[in-house]
């Protein structure tokens, strides 16, 4: 009898045994499986080099809207802990806002204006997108997050899903279920073609802005004070109030960066796939989210990378893999169960524990 | 300056400070001696305004020294005293009362020059700014040495070095010291306490909070003594010092 408690102990170790080694086998698969479709198939369809170059630059324009979306989550979970699953509504409502500031200015003719006009109005009409977003992103944290900061930790989660929700049917409310259609203006319609690869101007333009955003998140992050002060509230809170910094306000700032980042994504978005409508928004909040948790949540490095890794397979794996585009979003969403299963820290986790070490 | 009028603080139903009153003059050492779970963190925390108090007042006297701001949202009442209790933290350390707290608290991914950095967080006076970082780096050598190392790769010691520079770098009115020397090596502990007798001679008041009675005493003006969030005695320190009932619990005599 006195034998039994150990007995039960060493079972546990060898059950824990036996599902890493079944977890290990379960890769040692899926990867020869991969290997197997991209060399037999993917490969064996004989697509000329341009074709993968192509698909590759559409995969890392993709990947620069993902990785500004992925940024709010990333930010957001740093400093609370929490997942905003209604980031990627934040985004859509940047995008319908996006899309009646281009109505408006195609009203008045300006998308049909000498150039300098045309890229002022573009600029403005992100702008105003991202204010819409930002509008949103901080009332979010004012009404649904912040009266939940002492809660337990899923009680925020599921307030989010519910305002997640409570925009999409409200957008669908008020803007009914149609498509709203993005009308390209000439000046970015086209594009640059260089040998056999086709470069869409919209899409090199996405591509710039996302990094040119990326980079003024990292310069605020890394260099400015209030940027020290978000590192220091997402350390510990209360003592970084014990140096004078209002958190809540710090906390504010991150929304309106992350939601800022988002509407800019919303609205280009609108532009690269030309539609947005109520749920535009959720199955890109979903690849966010899954570009940030590839990455390693709450580490922004990790976000970047994490959506430009994702949005290259996402671009490259359908044809690799030798299976229809549709299913694209399936290999998304099968790689976020597998970094969930195989690596939770993401591909940045061990710099993450590093340097908390 | 610092005064506290029977003080009450609560962790949900839990009664940790049991009406506390004390006063701390300016230019003071003032040390708060007792053992474990006696309410000393707790104390400087409801001062800081990290925990609320539930009853009683905390007073901060209004000099109008450094020249700050005072419209921070301080009330004041008919001696042109400030009110801390019930201001959120980050105004009460906006007011010069600053805090090293137990165990540290270094941010450990921000290197050594940003922990120093955001000490200074609501200072807008960049050559003040500038001189006092010099002078925290000529008490504490080994901090010059690690500017651009990340707070966590530092050691116990050098952490607490760096904990008490952060305080020091908002040009506190009052510095709260928790727990200096927790952890330390015996050279260590002295060096802290040496350190702190120059921060005080270079004029900032101080309310130290020690397990270390002996030594606190020896630094201190005057202590008070925490039992279960009641204060049983106070007095001079020599006399506290001198106390057999002290002399027994505190100093393990």
């Amino acid at each position: 009898m006195t034998s039994s408690p150990v007995k039960a102990q060493a079972a546990g170790t060898d059950g824990r045994a036996a599902m890493k080694q079944f977890t290990r086998a379960l890769g040692a698969a899926i990867v020869i499986l991969v290997v197997w479709r991209v060399t037999t198939v993917g490969l064996a369809e004989g697509y000329p080099a341009s074709f993968w170059i192509s698909q590759a630059l559409n995969g890392l324009v993709l990947g620069g809207v993902y990785a500004l979306v992925a940024l709010g989550y990333t930010l957001v979970y740093g400093i609370l802990f929490m997942i905003n699953f209604a980031h990627g509504e934040v985004m859509m409502i940047g995008g319908i806002t996006g899309f009646f500031a281009l109505q408006f200015a195609q009203a008045r003719g300006w998308m049909e204006g000498p150039w300098p006009v045309v890229v002022v109005a573009l600029l403005l009409i992100m702008f105003i997108g991202m204010a819409a977003s930002v509008l949103i992103g901080v009332t979010l944290e004012r009404l649904a997050y912040r009266p939940l900061r002492q809660a337990p930790r899923l009680v925020p989660l599921i307030s989010a899903i519910g305002a997640s929700l409570f925009l999409q049917y409200s957008v669908l409310l008020i803007f009914g279920v149609s498509p709203h259609s993005y009308r390209k203006p000439a000046l970015i319609s086209g594009g640059l073609r260089l040998g056999d690869v086709f470069i869409p101007y919209t899409g090199a333009i996405i591509f710039v802005i996302s990094i040119l955003l990326m980079l003024a998140l990292y310069f605020i992050i890394q260099r400015t004070k209030l940027g020290r002060a978000m590192r220091a509230v997402a350390e510990d809170r209360s003592t970084a109030s014990l140096m004078g910094v209002d958190v809540n306000a710090v906390i504010v700032v991150t929304f309106m960066l992350g939601s800022a980042l988002a509407g800019a994504a919303g609205v280009m978005l609108g532009f690269h796939n030309t539609v947005v409508k109520f749920n535009s928004g959720f199955i890109p909040g979903l690849k966010a989210f899954t570009a940030a948790v590839l990455g390693g949540i709450g580490n922004i490095p990790g976000a970047m990378f994490g959506a430009l890794i994702l949005g290259l397979i996402e671009a490259i794996g359908p044809s690799a893999l030798g299976i229809p585009t549709e299913y694209k979003d399936v290999i998304a969403f099968t790689l976020l169960v597998l970094i969930l299963i195989f690596r939770p820290t993401g591909l940045f986790g061990e710099v993450l524990s590093e340097k908390r070490a | 300056m610092l005064i506290l009028e029977s003080v009450h603080t609560y962790y949900g139903h839990i009664h940790a400070l049991k009406g506390i009153s004390l006063t701390v003059n300016e230019g003071e050492i003032v040390t708060l001696i007792g053992s474990n779970g006696a309410g000393k963190t707790t104390t400087l925390n409801t001062i800081s305004g990290v925990l609320s108090a539930r009853g009683g007042a905390i007073y901060l006297q209004d000099s109008g020294r450094n020249g700050r701001s005072r419209s921070a949202g301080g009330r004041h009442d008919s001696d042109g005293d400030i009110r801390l209790d019930r201001l959120p933290a980050h105004e009460i350390a906006r007011l010069g009362v600053s805090q090293s707290p137990e165990g540290r608290k270094i941010f450990a991914r921000l290197s050594v020059q940003e922990n120093l950095a955001m000490g200074a967080f609501a200072r807008t006076d960049h050559d003040s700014i500038r001189s006092d970082l010099d002078r925290v780096l000529k008490l504490f050598p080994r901090l010059q040495e690690r500017l651009t190392q990340p707070g966590g790769t530092l050691s116990g010691g050098e952490q607490q070095m760096l904990a008490i520079g952060r305080a020091l770098m908002s040009s506190p009115r009052i510095l709260l010291l928790d727990e200096p020397s927790m952890g330390l090596a015996p050279i260590l502990v002295q060096q802290i306490f040496q350190i702190i007798r120059e921060i005080n001679a270079q004029g900032t008041t101080i309310l130290l909070v020690e397990q270390n009675a002996q030594a606190a005493l020896q630094v201190a003006n005057r202590g008070y003594v925490l039992e279960t969030g009641n204060i049983v005695l106070s007095g001079a320190a020599q006399d506290l010092l001198a106390d057999p009932q002290v002399a027994e619990a505190y100093l393990g005599i």
